[in-house]
């Protein structure tokens, strides 16, 4: 595969800016059906496979293996009434699913699907729009979905939904810190903020010769920067707001948090942006990390023609539907996590050890640029990790068992009737599943 | 419109001349290591420790300075001409760190009591928290680092050779100050008013800057001083941009040094802060505002002189006035002296004004002069206790004299300092500075600012004589002797001393300083 | 055409859609008044009066929000750096470096200070 017929078909920024009307439209609606069918297929496929990670069958009865569960779904919700409850800021109340819709839809705009392909005549892209700063894009929209979230719990006037917001843009804006740090090392090596740029840089690794052969270095960023990607994998889940980090609407405290007083298409507007954003931010990890719409390696080795045409449309959808399955099968094997753990996973982890990677990649690029020899640099910065490792391990033990004892006294101390309202004892034997033989019985109840 | 790309190819280097920066970096690095500091040591050490920091990056950085100052004669522009390194630059940088020196002094005292700022920040007013804190002996050692920011944000603004250095500065020395004039141990809510006034005006001051700021950018095209200053030769000064620019920017320079009409922060900010702070803020912050005026008028606006002369006349007289005349009424000794700095910002101003070497060298003299006897005033105040604190109205100062005579014959001496009598550096600065706005043809200013010299004579000699011919109260506060609280003391009276009697030495400096004005 | 043409496109047809649907489910469902269904949602019991304007929130909140602005600016610095990165040789580094440790010192400070600790 010659190295200029690969930059023929593929899209660079110099390709955008050159579409008709019609051809905007098209594509413009393209993104928009795809991403209504997307959430459609996604609820489906959902209930499906956690219904058989759980031993069950799942919707199974509107259309063939129930892939129409989702419409009608759908369909019934336009049918509720839609209530809007006293003493709630209406106007807020109307923006509220908005601005959690609208904004989750326009970040896809920017993401590659393709190389350059013929429609009716015309060279385009097939992506719908490319920028200088398209990476920032998704960003800012992630940025005024939350507002959506906030201003619903807000708006509500119930403690619930509003405790659900608060905590709703604390999550959202603490991994959006690691999140974009996690960027930074791919724009490093890429050197631009454009997505179909970065998947260019992405087609081929730099050669390197071991024993008289030309080897390549991995091409997708996943594996070149392997902590980058496994921190956006955090990131990812916390901006989600899915299973295991779903505190926001965590139903076991929070009842359904900032959306617990929408009904109706209002509430469906809040499902719509959470599986648009679970899509998007597949696409977009998809896009940074793993070569976007390009075919996977082995492929392109007895298919040179892998990623011409059309054919990296498929690619580009089997890889986020990786992702996709990846969300679903965490929320069906995850616990949810507690609201001091998630905050601490993004504060005290996620931001620190992101930091240190983007310290590490870029003082190793930049002897690099300089002709130095980056070894001995690898040899220390794994010796510091390894001792950080240690160091943070013993840490961690030391201050959990100076914590212990203040914890036994402070149970022991409890006082039934705190500050005036009657307080559950924090410890008590059926916690524990002791005396109370109901208990396991009536699970198996309701598992039934 | 065709894509635009980032032009990556031709990203110049940028080069930073770290020498020359250095006693700002030194102050802000040392600033650095004191949050280290409170985020590892240990609480007991952590007292020490500060101090430690503080007075060595203080002390390093004015040693640096020196060195700037006798090394190669200093006329440079550094990091890209954003921070210029000149004569009168280094006087101010040097008058700033020792006079923060002397603060310091003050602000890490511990004789009188735990602390002169809060045992707890976060605490309300009169509540149990606040009250176990103060048993406990807690201190809020973030004092230090706070004053190190504040420092080396003042170290900036009167170098700062664009806008938008200058505002950065600005709001580095700002910011912490706002806090820090919260912090006071007794009177609280007094001090928690103060931070508050002081945060909402600077802030509505800092946007007044920005927004001049941004209309002589649109006016020149650049933030650099010396290229508004090319492009008003090249233009001519009659663009509605380039007035409206000056003036927002001159609102929000006046401001910081707090000359009238905008000179109300200044006397509830000075009652409220801890008056170690306020010793800082009437000294350093004044020489860096005045400073930074000094700069942006004679680099910046020189052209311009014709156009904005006869409004910063107005400024002047008025700021000269009004800070004599109600500073009559006072009986709070920081509000006095509060407004006893609104009207030497007013004569301060008058040299501004001459725009001429002996102009600057006379300013140059005058902040330091007066910082030395400010310093000194206040350090006085702190000592002069009683149960509750400090003794800050002035009746309870009757009679001090018959007991106390030495501590209330070095106030009164800095009081005539103020006044401007002779023998007192006071006298030797408004000489300098009248005679240079003389020459610069400002007469009618001169006559007010001797008038309202007079005017302010009348309330110093009413303290004097409160102080020497009343009858001591029965339970009259005390005066509280500490080594450090002496020290400053000490050094302000002999400094006043010193310029007053024989000057020659330090205006020649002031002068050797002024003679290459501003780098441009 | 203006790379963000087609942008804005998107975004009108997404705010159209979403516009539309709540409009539009205001009309589509059924009507029929109660009393006890326009009360907030507590679970059955009276729901607790809200004061005006949500009340103060938990300071926590707050300090959050403040630490998200700082980390947000080092990424708005991070991000043109690492774009240039390979321009700037190492004096892009070593400005960025002292950057980040900078950052680095007030981080450390707000973690000592328990800022980060929620419970």
């Amino acid at each position: 595969m010659s190295e200029t017929h690969v930059l023929a078909e593929g899209a660079t920024l110099n390709s955008f800016g050159h579409d008709p009307w019609w051809i905007i439209g098209l594509k413009a609606l393209v993104v928009f059906v795809f991403l209504l069918l997307t959430v459609l297929i996604t609820v489906w496929a959902e209930r499906r496979i956690i219904g058989r990670m759980q031993l069950r069958p799942g919707p199974n009865r509107a259309g063939p293996f129930g892939i129409l569960q989702a419409l009608f779904d759908g369909i019934k919700g336009a049918l509720k009434e839609d209530i809007v409850p006293r003493g709630v800021d209406k106007v807020v109340f109307f923006l509220a699913p908005i601005l959690a819709a609208a904004p989750a839809m326009v970040s896809f705009s920017v993401i590659p699907w393709g190389g350059v392909v013929s429609i009716g005549g015309h060279k385009t892209p097939l992506q719908l729009a490319d920028l200088p700063v398209a990476v920032l894009l998704p960003l800012a929209m992630a940025s005024i979905g939350v507002y959506g979230f906030v201003l619903a719990g807000w708006s509500s006037m119930s403690p619930y939904a509003l405790l659900g917001g608060l905590r709703s843009s604390a999550q959202v804006i603490s991994y959006e810190i690691a999140m974009g740090l996690s960027f930074v090392a791919v724009f490093l090596f890429s050197g631009t903020l454009s997505t179909s740029e970065i998947v260019a840089a992405q087609a081929h690794g730099t050669a390197f010769k071991v024993a008289g052969m030309t080897l390549h270095t991995p091409s997708w960023y996943a594996v070149l920067l392997l902590p980058s990607f496994i921190i956006y994998i955090f990131t990812m889940m916390g901006e989600s707001g899915r299973i295991p980090f779903d505190l926001p609407e965590g139903e076991g405290e929070l009842v359904a948090g900032y959306h617990t007083e929408y009904s109706s298409l209002k509430f469906m507007m809040f499902y719509l942006a959470e599986y648009v954003n679970m899509t998007t931010l597949s696409a977009l990890c998809t896009t940074l990390f793993l070569g976007g719409y390009r075919a996977p390696w082995p492929i392109t080795w007895f298919w040179s023609g892998a990623n011409s045409g059309w054919w990296p449309v498929l690619w580009f959808l089997i890889k986020i539907w990786m992702f996709t399955f990846f969300f679903i099968w965490l929320r069906a094997a995850l616990p949810r996590v507690r609201y001091d753990q998630l905050m601490k996973l993004g504060w005290k982890v996620l931001i620190p050890v992101s930091l240190g990677w983007i310290l590490f990649v870029s003082v190793v690029r930049a002897l690099r640029n300089e002709h130095h020899d980056v070894g001995p640099i690898m040899i220390v910065a794994a010796i510091i990790v390894v001792l950080l490792l240690i160091a943070s391990f013993l840490w961690e033990r030391v201050s959990a068992s100076e914590a212990q004892p203040e914890e036994a006294e402070a149970a022991a101390e409890q006082d039934p009737m705190a500050g005036g309202f009657p307080v559950p004892p924090l410890d008590a034997p059926h916690y524990h599943g002791v005396g109370n033989g109901r208990a396991p019985n009536s699970a198996e109840a309701t598992r039934a | 419109m065709t894509p635009v790309y980032m032009a990556a190819g031709d990203i110049p280097t940028p080069h930073i001349e770290y020498g020359r920066l250095a006693p700002v970096l030194i102050v802000l690095g040392a600033a650095c290591v004191g949050v280290l500091v409170e985020a590892l040591a240990p609480r007991a050490q952590r007292y020490g420790l500060q101090v430690l920091v503080s007075v060595v990056g203080l002390v390093a950085a004015f040693a640096w300075t020196i060195a700037l100052g006798i090394g190669d004669q200093p006329h440079h522009v550094a990091a890209m001409g954003a921070v210029g390194v000149d004569g009168p630059t280094l006087f101010i940088q040097g008058t700033i760190l020792v006079l923060a020196l002397m603060s310091m002094l003050l602000i890490a005292e511990r004789r009188h009591e735990d602390s002169p700022f809060t045992a707890q920040a976060s605490t309300v007013p009169g509540s149990p928290e606040e009250r176990e804190s103060l048993v406990a002996g807690l201190v809020q050692t973030e004092i230090y680092p706070l004053v190190l920011f504040a420092v080396g944000g003042m170290l900036i603004f009167p170098a700062a050779n664009d806008l938008l250095t200058m505002f950065v500065a600005l709001e580095v020395m700002s910011l912490p100050l706002y806090l820090l004039c919260g912090l006071a141990r007794r009177r609280r809510l007094l001090s928690q008013e103060a931070a508050v006034k002081y945060f909402l005006l600077g802030a509505f001051s800092s946007a007044f800057f920005l927004y001049g700021t941004a209309m002589l950018y649109g006016f020149a095209g650049s933030v650099r001083l010396s290229e508004i200053a090319a492009a008003i030769s090249k233009q001519g000064g009659d663009e509605p941009l380039l007035l409206a620019g000056v003036a927002l920017l001159s609102v929000g320079l006046l401001f910081k040094m707090g000359a009238a009409p905008f000179q109300a922060w200044k006397p509830d900010v000075y009652q409220g802060a801890p008056t170690a702070l306020t010793a800082l803020m009437a000294s350093c912050t004044l020489v860096a505002a005045v400073g930074g005026v000094l700069r942006v008028f004679y680099v910046g606006l020189e052209t311009l002189r014709w156009d904005w002369r006869p409004m910063m006349w107005a400024v002047a007289i008025l700021t000269m006035l009004v800070g004599a005349i109600v500073a009559i009424t006072q009986t709070d000794v920081k509000r006095m002296l509060a407004y006893s700095s609104i009207a030497h910002g007013g004569f301060l101003l008058t040299g501004v004004i001459a725009t001429n070497k002996a102009g600057l060298s006379s300013t140059l003299f005058y902040l330091a002069a007066y910082g030395f006897t400010t310093v000194g005033a206040f350090a006085v105040i702190t000592m002069v206790r009683d149960a509750g604190g400090e003794a800050g109205h002035l009746s309870r100062w009757a009679g001090l004299g018959k007991r106390q005579p030495l501590v209330a014959g070095t106030f009164a001496f800095f009081l005539l300092a103020f006044a401007g009598i002779p023998l007192t550096s006071g006298f030797t600065g408004k000489f300098a500075v009248f005679q240079a706005a003389m020459a610069g043809g400002a007469m009618p200013l001169v006559i007010v600012g001797v008038v309202s010299s007079a005017i302010a004579a009348f309330f110093y000699v009413r303290v004097i004589v409160l102080m020497f011919f009343s009858e001591p109260l029965a339970d009259g506060p005390t005066v509280s002797f500490s080594p450090a609280t002496a020290t400053a003391v000490a050094v302000g009276a002999f400094v006043t001393l010193v310029l007053g009697v024989i000057p020659a030495p330090a205006l020649h400096l002031a002068q050797s300083a002024a003679n290459q004005l501003f780098v441009r | 055409m203006n790379l963000y043409v087609p942008i804005v496109v998107l975004g009108a047809l997404a705010l159209l859609f979403a516009v539309g649907s709540v409009i539009m489910g205001s009309f589509t469902g059924p009507k029929r008044w109660n009393r006890a269904r326009l009360e907030a949602y507590e679970c059955g019991i009276e729901p607790t009066p809200q004061p005006v304007g949500g009340g103060r929130f938990p300071v926590k909140y707050y300090l959050t929000a403040m630490l998200f602005i700082v980390f947000d600016i080092e990424i708005i610095f991070l991000y043109p750096w690492a774009v240039a990165f390979d321009h700037m040789g190492l004096f892009g580094l070593v400005e960025m470096v002292l950057f980040i440790v900078t950052v680095l010192i007030a981080y450390a400070y707000v973690w000592r200070r328990g800022g980060l600790e929620w419970d």
